[in-house]
């Protein structure tokens, strides 16, 4: 187990940069995720902590040691991969005992059938047959041992996967997409097995993955990368409430954040389709920006709300629902969160009004950025403007 | 049709029988032209060969004897045969091993460059697609013993350091260098190295094939896993996956060499080499069959080669249902 450090880190395939300068420290016992997505550079960077791949420069520091030239089988860490990668032609066990057997075994005890006779390879593999037991037990797949590969269903083999990840004690694990491969159920079931197993390891995992989902619900950590850049990273509470970007609050959460484009008028007013709103952004001139509202902070409202159309299109998902709702002079949908109670007011082609608390508002200025400093100014002065 | 459609309901599935029979009936009538072809040119063939291996048939005669299993009982006790098994089988037991050998290590080798491959895959495979033929009677001029290529190429080392450490030269200087394909010692060696050089081109290439579809992210989980040397990512990955292939690849290769002919008959039209050093199952059936109008013993050994290609091709698919696929 140990600290990772990957300091301004930069990838170049030919002309393309891949990776623009990334830097993260991912502490002892942390849960990582990387999530952007396709063509971002999570798995690039991943392959790069790995060895697999060399950084065009940068340095990598694993438990305070930089991995600069070490090639990956040096570097003590183990990965899972999105095919599994597991060897066709072996059974479960003997997957899950290949790690062990090419750090514990030499050249000689590794040969096939002399090679049990080399002295102390039966002691040897003796152990590695309780290592490889051990590892089975913790991920419950000891009554498949003697089986291949293909005679195995995607979550079992996953499992293999991950077995033969755990089985010997690495830095770190790094984990690249395990879980795409697996249908959707068993999605569900494997991200709070993965999680609870970090729990128990207690050891060092970055995972990369294009499902915010997932990010969201296993990791200490999310860094979102776009762009061959980390844009954020934070805990996925403070990703999702307060993200830096548009772009990251984009990518986090389901369904989509709500963008609205707003005007700054001179007085730091913004304007939304010719309303006022009671939110104001001190200090800025003339401009404008995006509005950004989650589906959870609009909210039914009268015919007075700052926000009006009428419902185009809604799902039912038996705990909550999701409006969509096609607003007047603006051509543009916006998503709401409703109760399933509330559906009787948001029948298709209902006229509903849509209202939100200023601290919810989410104000992003031309160029994507947070904007933090809003003020909240009295609306009594905005009605007489 | 002589079922009639009648509204009772017992009359239902006897319709349903006639229309079965019927179908039948028209499978088999479809079926019979390929069936009569296969029958008449691929099986007909083996089995007349099988019955008159039990007799002493020649071409022309009006008749023959049964003569029981004498042609075969000869084929094991004539020491002509017994040099037959011995040539056929030196060239099997050298040719295959070697040229599946370096069939793997060309493809391994072409497979882990950059740049030029496809000229290294052409220049590998120019002798697959020579004629044998021709290309024998190319041989024949190098390996001439006086005004050879080869020889003369050899005469130029008399003299020099080469003499001293290698004993071939020593000799060869001292006395004159080997007849090659007049030697019984060298004659089936020059043999088996023709059939190699010819051959393992064709390996690399089907090997080639299958080095394609080894899964990229299967190196990577070796590496990761420790495996630090190639051989041991050869041993983990690249040989078990090539597994399909290898077994293909020596099938295929151990029929041809069991197939070997052309170079035999250029180099000795008449006797199949020094002391009968070469002569090959193949050669053997042209020359008993062929030259000289024993078509009992012919097939005899025709149904040898027969049992011998066989067995192979069982060993292979016992091999391909059991241990490749995974």
């Amino acid at each position: 187990m140990a600290e990772l450090s990957i300091a301004n880190v930069t990838k170049r395939f030919g002309e393309t940069e891949v990776l623009k300068g990334v830097s993260l420290d991912i502490a002892d016992g942390e849960f990582v995720s990387l999530v952007g997505p396709s063509g971002c550079g999570k798995s690039t960077l991943l392959r790069i902590i790995a060895g697999l791949e060399a950084q065009s420069s940068g340095d990598i520091r694993i438990g305070g040691q930089s991995v600069a030239g070490h090639r990956a089988a040096d570097r003590n860490l183990s990965m899972v991969f999105q095919s599994y990668a597991l060897y066709p032609h072996l059974s479960v066990g003997e997957n899950i005992a290949v790690p062990l057997k090419m750090r514990r075994l030499n050249g000689l005890q590794r040969l096939p059938v002399v090679g049990r006779l080399m002295p102390g390879a039966r002691a040897m593999a003796d152990e590695i047959g309780q290592d490889v037991e051990h590892a089975a037990q913790m991920l419950e797949i000891a009554h498949l041992l003697d089986r291949k590969p293909g005679q195995l269903s995607g979550g079992q083999r996953q499992r293999v996967a991950l077995g033969r990840a755990l089985v010997r004690e690495p830095s770190a694990f790094l984990l690249d997409e395990p879980l795409s491969n697996l249908d959707a159920k068993l999605r569900v079931q494997t991200r709070a097995e993965i999680a609870q197993l970090h729990r128990r390891l207690a050891a060092t995992f970055i995972y990369v993955t294009h499902d915010q989902v997932e990010a969201m619900t296993m990791s200490d950590r999310i860094a979102v990368m776009m762009g061959g850049r980390i844009l954020q990273c934070a805990s996925p509470e403070v990703v999702y409430d307060d993200p830096d970007r548009i772009e990251v609050a984009e990518f986090i959460g389901s369904p989509k954040i709500n963008i609205l484009p707003v005007e700054v008028d001179e007085d730091g007013q913004l304007v939304l389709a010719g309303r006022l709103l009671d939110l104001a952004l001190p200090g800025r001139g003339k401009g404008v920006a995006s509005l950004g509202l989650r589906p959870e902070a609009l909210r039914l409202a009268g015919e007075q709300a700052p926000l009006r159309g009428h419902v185009v299109h809604s799902e039912n998902l038996g705990s909550e629902m999701f409006v969509q709702i096609e607003l007047q002079d603006q051509a543009q949908r916006v998503t709401l969160r409703a109760t399933p109670h509330q559906r009787r007011a948001l029948g298709l082609g209902a006229a509903v009004g849509l209202d939100f608390e200023a601290g919810n508002a989410l104000i992003f200025d031309a160029d994507g950025a947070r904007v933090r400093t809003v003020a909240k100014v009295g609306l009594s002065k905005a009605e007489v403007a | 049709m002589a079922v009639v459609e009648t509204s009772s309901p017992g009359a239902a599935p006897k319709t349903s029988l006639g229309r079965a029979a019927e179908e039948r009936r028209t499978a088999w009538f479809l079926t019979a032209p390929a069936l009569l072809l296969m029958v008449v040119i691929l099986l007909a063939p083996v089995v007349i060969a099988g019955v008159l291996s039990f007799t002493n048939y020649s071409l022309g005669n009006t008749g023959f004897d049964w003569i029981g299993t004498r042609n075969y009982e000869r084929l094991f006790t004539r020491s002509t045969y017994e040099k037959m098994f011995v040539a056929t089988l030196t060239y099997v037991v050298t040719v295959v091993p070697i040229s599946v050998g370096l069939g793997l290590g060309a493809a391994l080798l072409i497979n882990s460059l950059g740049r030029f491959r496809e000229l290294y895959k052409t220049i590998y495979f120019l002798p697959v697609m020579a004629t044998l033929l021709a290309m024998a009677i190319a041989w024949e001029f190098m390996l001439h013993p006086s005004i050879g290529m080869i020889n003369r190429t050899l005469e130029m080392g008399c003299g020099t350091v080469l003499e001293t450490v290698w004993p071939f030269m020593a000799n060869g200087c001292a006395e004159r260098f080997p007849v090659w394909l007049g030697d019984k010692r060298y004659a089936i060696w020059v043999i088996c190295f023709i059939g190699i050089w010819q051959g393992f081109g064709f390996n690399m290439v089907l090997y080639l094939a299958g080095l394609t579809s080894v899964h990229r992210e299967l190196y990577h989980a070796a590496e990761m896993d420790g495996a630090k040397s190639g051989w041991d990512r050869f041993r983990l990955v690249t040989w078990p996956a090539l597994g399909p292939t290898t077994v293909f690849v020596v099938t295929i290769t151990c029929i041809r060499a069991f197939q070997v002919f052309d170079t035999i008959e250029a180099f000795w039209p008449q006797g199949g080499g020094p002391n009968k050093s070469t002569y090959v199952m193949m050669f053997a059936i042209f020359e008993k069959g062929v030259q000289q109008n024993l078509i009992g013993i012919g097939s005899a050994i025709t149904m040898l080669f027969l049992a011998f290609v066989m067995f192979l091709t069982l060993i292979q698919r016992w091999l391909v249902e059991r241990k490749v696929h995974y």
